[in-house]
C-alpha cells in the first residue's frame, strides 16, 4: 500500500473472524484475522 | 496497533492461480450467498452472526432488509474508524448484498452518493432490491473489479471494502485503482484478512483456499 503512495496507515484491532465457522480451521493453520485498517491518499 | 508478525499478501500472485478460473470460482461461490446465505455451506459466518462477531452496532443495521442482512459476509468492520461524512462520496468495492454500502449512504445523506461495485451479477440484483426495499436512493450498483473500478479518477472521498481484497491476485494493481479513484487527500476504510504465517506456494495456487 505505501508502495502505490498510501500514507498514515493504520491498523485496528484484529477480530476472530472465522471463529466458530467451518473454516475455523484452516483460519488457525495460517493464523487468519480480519483487521480494519486505514491510510490516506497524499494531499 | 502492532501488527508484527501479521502479513498481508501485497504481491502480485497472478504468477501462482489462474486469475481467470478464480474469478469464475469467487462468482460462482458468492452468487451461492446471494441466493441462499442462510443455508448454504459456507466456510465464513454470514449475516447476523457475522455482524456481531465483527462488531457492528445494532443501530447501524436498524432499518435494513433482513435480505441485506443476511447476505452479509465481512471479515471486519470498516467503520471502526468512524462512518462517512455528510454529503461524501464514497465507493465500496465488492458490496456484495449491500450493507456496507446502505450504511455509508445513510450516513452520507442526500448531498452524498454511495457507488457499490461487485463483479458477481446475483450479488447486485440483490443489492439494488435491497436498496429499493430499504428506500436509499443515494446509492447505486455497479458491475465492476477492483482493479478496474468503474468511477472517474479522483471521485472519491473514501473508498471502503470489506472481505474482498484478500481475494484479487494482484492487489498492487487494486490498490493503485483504488489511489486513482480517490480525490488527493482521500481516504480508505478498508477490513480484510491477514495472515500471521507464511502460506505455502501450493496452497497460494490451490483457488480453493483462495475460496476458504
Amino acid at each position: 500500500m505505501e508502495g502505490v503512495g498510501f500514507g498514515d496507515l493504520r491498523f485496528g484491532d484484529p477480530v476472530d473472524t472465522y471463529g466458530g465457522a467451518p473454516g475455523e480451521a484452516n483460519a488457525r493453520t495460517f493464523g487468519v484475522h480480519g483487521y480494519p485498517f486505514t491510510a490516506v491518499k497524499p494531499g | 496497533m502492532d501488527v508484527r508478525g501479521a502479513r498481508m499478501e501485497t504481491v502480485a500472485e497472478d504468477e501462482l492461480v489462474d486469475v481467470a478460473a478464480l474469478r469464475a470460482a469467487v462468482q460462482e461461490h458468492y452468487a451461492e450467498v446471494a441466493h441462499d446465505p442462510v443455508g448454504g455451506d459456507f466456510h465464513f459466518h454470514t449475516g447476523r452472526a457475522a455482524t456481531d462477531r465483527l462488531g457492528y452496532p445494532d443501530e447501524l443495521l436498524d432499518g435494513l432488509p433482513d435480505a441485506c442482512v443476511e447476505a452479509f459476509a465481512g471479515v471486519a468492520n470498516p467503520f471502526a474508524w468512524g462512518l462517512p461524512q455528510p454529503s461524501e462520496r464514497v465507493v465500496d468495492i465488492g458490496s456484495g448484498g449491500g450493507l456496507d454500502a446502505m450504511v455509508a449512504a445513510r450516513a452520507v445523506g442526500p448531498d452524498g452518493w454511495v457507488v457499490g461495485v461487485d463483479m458477481t451479477p446475483a450479488m447486485l440484483e440483490r443489492a439494488g432490491r435491497n436498496a429499493r426495499e430499504a428506500g436509499i436512493d443515494n446509492v447505486e450498483f455497479r458491475e465492476g473489479l477492483a482493479e478496474a473500478l468503474p468511477v472517474e479518477d479522483g471521485w472519491a472521498d473514501l473508498v471502503v471494502s470489506n472481505g474482498v481484497l484478500n481475494l484479487v491476485p494482484d492487489k498492487v494493481a487494486a490498490y493503485g485503482e483504488i489511489m486513482r479513484a480517490l480525490r488527493p487527500g482521500g481516504r480508505i476504510q478498508i477490513a480484510d484478512v491477514c495472515v500471521e504465517v507464511e502460506v505455502p506456494r501450493d496452497a497460494r495456487a490451490d483457488i480453493d483456499l483462495w475460496k476458504g
